[in-house]
């Protein structure tokens, strides 16, 4: 099977009448771009990228650079979940980088990725954001293939990501545990053999210390779904999920979007309209 | 500039020892025993109820936790600061902050940090404490335990090692320490717990010194969510 060295690279901008457009894309396999859509009510464009192989394969390097100029807002997913395949031998990695600049707004909501047993994936994420962009990403992580009964099997999983704030780290994360001790935190906090996992960042030019929907979206916990927000060093926040399948993980993000759109519209774009 | 004393290999010589001992003892006025570093808010979530899953959160997290970002935090701030390194000694504060998500473990992290810090540079009297401090004020990095650990075992003279030890005594004592006041867990079972966590310490250790800086943190996101809710908690023993 053919190994990729996939490319992808985006800059939105904004034209003169307001509108969001795609100044510049370049793709390579895996990756392809769909059309965009302008939805002109969040006035935001909406781009899906697509991987048109079955998933992320032994000897994949993909790399991405996403940029959003002032004024202009993008939101950015997938059409289905990143399967990351057995491999016997090797490994995948992606590194993907998104910029935004002073007046921009930029929403990652990728679909989750699903680790197949005896997958090696790393993915290392930076995130820069010049003062006065606007951020809201996503990352999501399933168990694995609840559906055939594989979960937490991988052979090694190495989530990254950094966020700077102008000059400043404001945000390191890193996942790069075994199954098998992911599993038993999980079992630990009753979280279930399918759990998975949403990490939100919001960055926005004037964090509110105490807004009004961090209550709102803090009070989705319980019944098996955990939520937690925080404010993050400096700039913004930081939204956690865990629930107990990828059905109530949907669900969970699908209203904390529609909460927080009420204090920031563009995020009324709906991501499934493409 | 500063300089730190040699390390003090000599048999004879204990005054680093006796200066890590007094620096892990909860006599110690850094303000952790006002914290429980999460586990209240586990407790309150029923993930943690008593010895069993306190044992399962310790082995799961705490020494993780350790293992992966405590301790090598502080053996690259040991290195960083004899001679003095101080950009690479801010990265680490930074690092350190903005690896903790939660609000609330962030800011003990730094409070405990700056009392520490400010404790070294009261006692021991010494340039380099002073410096540290002077640094940290100018470019208002944040302080973190850690980092505070590792200035003041630079201070004593003591060896890399025993630093990480104290780090990691000091840490799970706090943690059993406070889960005494939260679950009903008695003198001699907190003992055998601490016992038997300190056995993985010599491994944790050794791995720690060898984990390279791109390769630090650790993932718990019931944790994260927890520190997170205790924030906006009804009641609460602990600040933290």
């Amino acid at each position: 099977m053919a190994d990729f060295s996939g490319h992808l690279a985006l800059r939105a901008e904004a034209r003169a009448d307001g509108r969001t457009v795609l100044a510049a894309q370049s793709f390579r396999a895996p990756y392809h771009v769909s059309k965009s859509y302008w939805d002109a009510d969040a006035c935001t464009l909406l781009v899906q990228i697509v991987n048109p192989t079955a998933g992320i394969l032994s000897g994949d390097r993909l790399e991405s650079d996403i940029a959003v100029g002032a004024g202009a807002a993008l939101l950015m997913t997938t059409p289905s979940a990143s399967r990351i395949f057995q491999m016997k031998e090797g490994t995948a990695e992606c590194r993907q980088h998104f910029a935004v600049a002073a007046g921009g707004w930029l929403e990652v909501m990728p679909e989750p990725l699903v680790p197949h047993r005896g997958s090696h994936y790393r993915q290392v994420t930076t995130v820069a954001i010049a003062p006065g962009g606007s951020l809201f990403f996503v990352d999501q992580l399933a168990a694995g293939r609840i559906a055939h009964d594989e979960a937490w099997s991988w052979d090694r999983l190495c989530l990254e990501i950094d966020v700077r704030l102008g000059d400043e780290l404001i945000l390191r994360e890193r996942l790069d545990q075994t199954g098998d001790s992911l599993h038993a935190l999980a079992e630990l906090a009753g979280s279930g053999p399918a759990a998975c996992f949403a990490n939100a960042v919001l960055i926005t030019p004037d964090p509110d210390s105490a807004p009004a929907w961090r209550k709102v979206v803090a009070a989705l916990h319980g019944s098996g779904l955990w939520v937690g927000v925080s404010a993050l060093r400096r700039g913004g926040w930081s939204l956690k999920f865990v629930a107990a399948d990828p059905m109530r993980l949907r669900d969970a993000l699908r209203e904390s979007r529609r909460i927080l759109a009420t204090q920031y519209p563009r995020l009324a774009c709906d991501p499934r309209k493409l | 500039m500063s300089s730190a004393p040699a390390i003090n290999t000599e048999a004879g010589d204990v005054t680093w020892f006796c200066g890590l001992l007094q620096a892990g003892d909860s006599f110690y006025p850094t303000g952790s025993y006002a914290h429980s570093f999460g586990l209240e808010g586990l407790v309150h979530e029923n993930v943690v109820r008593d010895r069993a899953t306190l044992r399962q959160f310790i082995r799961g997290s705490a020494l993780p936790t350790l293992r992966h970002v405590e301790l090598p935090l502080a053996a690259h701030a040991w290195r960083a600061l004899a001679p003095p390194d101080w950009p690479r000694v801010r990265e680490l504060c930074v690092l350190s902050s903005a690896l903790k998500t939660a609000r609330e473990a962030r800011v003990a992290a730094e409070n405990i940090g700056r009392q520490r810090a400010e404790l070294v540079a009261t006692l021991r009297e010494h340039s380099l404490a002073r410096e540290y401090l002077l640094q940290a004020a100018a470019a208002q990095w944040p302080f973190t335990p850690s980092v505070s650990a590792a200035l003041e075992g630079r201070i004593l003279g003591a060896p890399l090692p025993a630093v990480l030890a104290g780090i990691t005594y000091a840490t799970l004592a706090a943690l059993i320490s406070a889960a005494m006041k939260l679950l009903r867990l008695g003198q001699n079972a907190s003992q055998t717990l601490l016992t038997e966590s300190l056995a993985a310490a010599p491994a944790l250790i050794a791995e720690a010194q060898a984990t390279a800086f791109e390769d630090i943190g650790w993932f718990n996101p019931w944790l994260d969510i927890a520190a997170a809710r205790h924030e906006s908690a009804d009641s609460r023993m602990f600040i933290s």
